[in-house]
């Protein structure tokens, strides 16, 4: 920094750069806080929490409540894309299906995912399958809902150039319809699969205050142990930190799908 | 000259009798006469370009020959058989050309024998050598993989040829193919497209076309016929025969005969043109 051209200036920071520095400022200034209470205090602190990450990763608790947690999220939403994108399609393309079908799919849609755990827990109990219910369930509205938009917003001149070419109607469906809806449904699956991901957390924590700490598992269930039983707000913090990752790199791969699929796009 | 009747004992290709077509609004119920009482004779191999001003009809009456809309009433017939429906015998290129924008140039040129009744009876390496057949006719060689998006308008508009042409259709139905253009690609186009036609080889090889423009110049310099339309309703108000010879060059735009052909066909137009925008 010899001579004023090269002044120091945050706008020619690279971005990860930029990325970082304020959530580093923000966890310093959060130790420094901590670093007033007494030792005893329960308040979560950055160092303690780093402790319990490393903890429970050794002892395998967090991986595997982990793995357990994404399978379901896994498992749900495969149910609920095979249901909402081939409805989908049939609503999108049928408007005597579509008419049918809209009240009944507009008055579920606004119940929240959560509303039907009391049904799910009665019907299957505390174990996965209420819990793949409220996944499917809660994913299965995003993937509807933009399919039908996709299938039915197809440019009609598409339509039109491919009966001019003699394909017929089955045909059309499958050869122009459908891949003219796929960016559509991508959309439409990620975000069922961002509802999904916070569907189980929430879930797994119901089910677990339900079952007490004989829960179902999944971090969900951790993470209502960590609050009820051992009033571990370190352990907490760990999950929900997880839960955000986790939820961040879904998405990531999400768009990384979607390039890599949609070619033709941009 | 308000009906185009055969001067000679030749079949028509396409017969359209007193086609009229009405649209009836959704909502409020209006009805609007978009085509009325259209009567015209298409001779097979003849490059016949329709001309009219803006809204008068024009492409309704392409999109009733494609059988992608059904006349009010009256009758089109095409080789005796009345046509109710699309069918790939009758090939259309759209103005926007409506290319499958997730398909590269090459399954654009292929998508109908794909997918479509033009590939019937033709084994996979028949189909392949039959795009790559066109795809060279139209240069797109270099471009084969790319999507269409990539692609420069004047580019598309050679996929769209292609692809009508690699189904084999009768009739090439044109629905101001060359519209989105600039002067000048439009031009070099013009020329193209009478070669591919087929404007050098015999008479009885070409294809039947119906060519829909607004531009006067390009319909004289494309066409063996000039079918004048007026609008509101939209119907035939001059059949005019072209009788500059084939095969036509750039220099034909600048003979005396092009600029009759041409001011005869817009002293027909002129008042509704102006009409149009007064």
């Amino acid at each position: 920094m010899t001579t004023a051209t090269h002044r120091f200036s945050i706008t020619s920071l690279p971005p990860a750069v930029k990325a970082v520095t304020l959530p580093i400022l923000l966890i310093l200034a959060w130790q420094a806080w901590t670093l007033t209470l007494p030792e005893n205090s329960p308040a979560p602190a950055p160092a303690k929490v780093v402790a319990s990450f490393l903890a429970l990763t050794a002892s395998g608790d967090l991986i595997w409540s982990t793995l357990q947690s994404l399978g379901r999220v896994i498992a749900g939403f495969a149910i609920a894309m095979v249901c909402g994108i081939s409805l989908g399609v049939l609503m999108g393309s049928s408007k005597a299906v579509r008419e049918n079908l809209d009240p009944i799919v507009e008055s579920f849609r606004p119940i929240a995912p959560m509303a039907i755990l009391p049904i799910a827990i009665l019907w299957f109990g505390t174990g996965t399958p209420a819990a793949l219910t409220i996944v499917a369930y809660a994913a299965f509205f995003p993937l509807l809902v933009n399919t039908v938009y996709g299938v039915s917003r197809v440019d009609r001149q598409l339509v039109r150039a491919a009966q001019t070419m003699g394909i017929g109607r089955l045909r059309t469906v499958l050869a122009v319809i459908v891949p003219a809806a796929v960016p559509s449904v991508l959309l439409g699956s990620r975000l069922a699969m961002g509802v999904a991901w916070t569907a189980i957390i929430a879930a797994e924590l119901a089910v677990g205050a339900k079952s007490g700490s004989g829960g179902s598992g999944g971090i969900g269930n951790m993470m209502f142990i960590f609050y009820a039983y051992s009033v571990d707000l370190n352990g907490i913090v760990v999950c929900m930190i997880v839960v955000g990752v986790i939820a961040l790199l879904i998405d990531r791969l999400f768009r990384a799908a979607e390039t890599r699929l949609l070619p033709w796009r941009t | 000259m308000t009906v185009a009747t055969m001067p000679t004992s030749q079949k028509p290709k396409l017969r359209l009798q007193n086609v009229t077509k009405e649209f009836v609004a959704k909502r409020t119920g209006q009805k609007t006469l978009a085509v009325s009482d259209f009567s015209l004779d298409v001779r097979p191999g003849e490059f016949l370009c329709v001309v009219g001003p803006s809204g008068c009809g024009k492409s309704t009456v392409l999109n009733m020959i494609a059988g992608l809309d059904q006349p009010t009433e009256g009758s089109i017939v095409m080789d005796g058989q009345l046509v109710t429906r699309p069918g790939a015998e009758r090939g259309v290129m759209f103005q926007d050309y409506a290319l499958f924008p997730w398909k590269s140039v090459r399954d654009n040129v292929g998508f109908g024998l794909k997918h479509g009744t033009p590939g019937n009876g033709l084994s996979p390496v028949e189909r392949r050598e039959r795009v790559d057949h066109f795809v060279k006719m139209v240069g797109l060689e270099a471009a084969a993989t790319k999507y269409p998006h990539q692609l420069s308008g004047g580019m598309r508009q050679r996929v769209a040829l292609a692809r009508l042409l690699a189904n084999g259709p009768e009739v090439l139905l044109m629905d101001e193919p060359l519209g989105a253009l600039d002067a000048q690609t439009r031009m070099v186009l013009q020329v193209e497209l009478l070669r591919i036609w087929g404007e050098a080889a015999d008479h009885g090889e070409r294809k039947t076309v119906v060519f829909i423009t607004h531009g006067i110049d390009e319909a004289v310099f494309l066409a063996d016929r000039v079918v004048v339309m007026s609008s509101h309703p939209g119907r035939v108000s001059a059949v005019i025969d072209i009788d500059i010879p084939r095969p036509r060059t750039e220099h034909i735009r600048s003979e005396p005969r092009f600029g009759q052909l041409t001011d005869e066909i817009w002293s027909l137009i002129r008042d509704e043109a102006y009409q149009a925008i007064a």
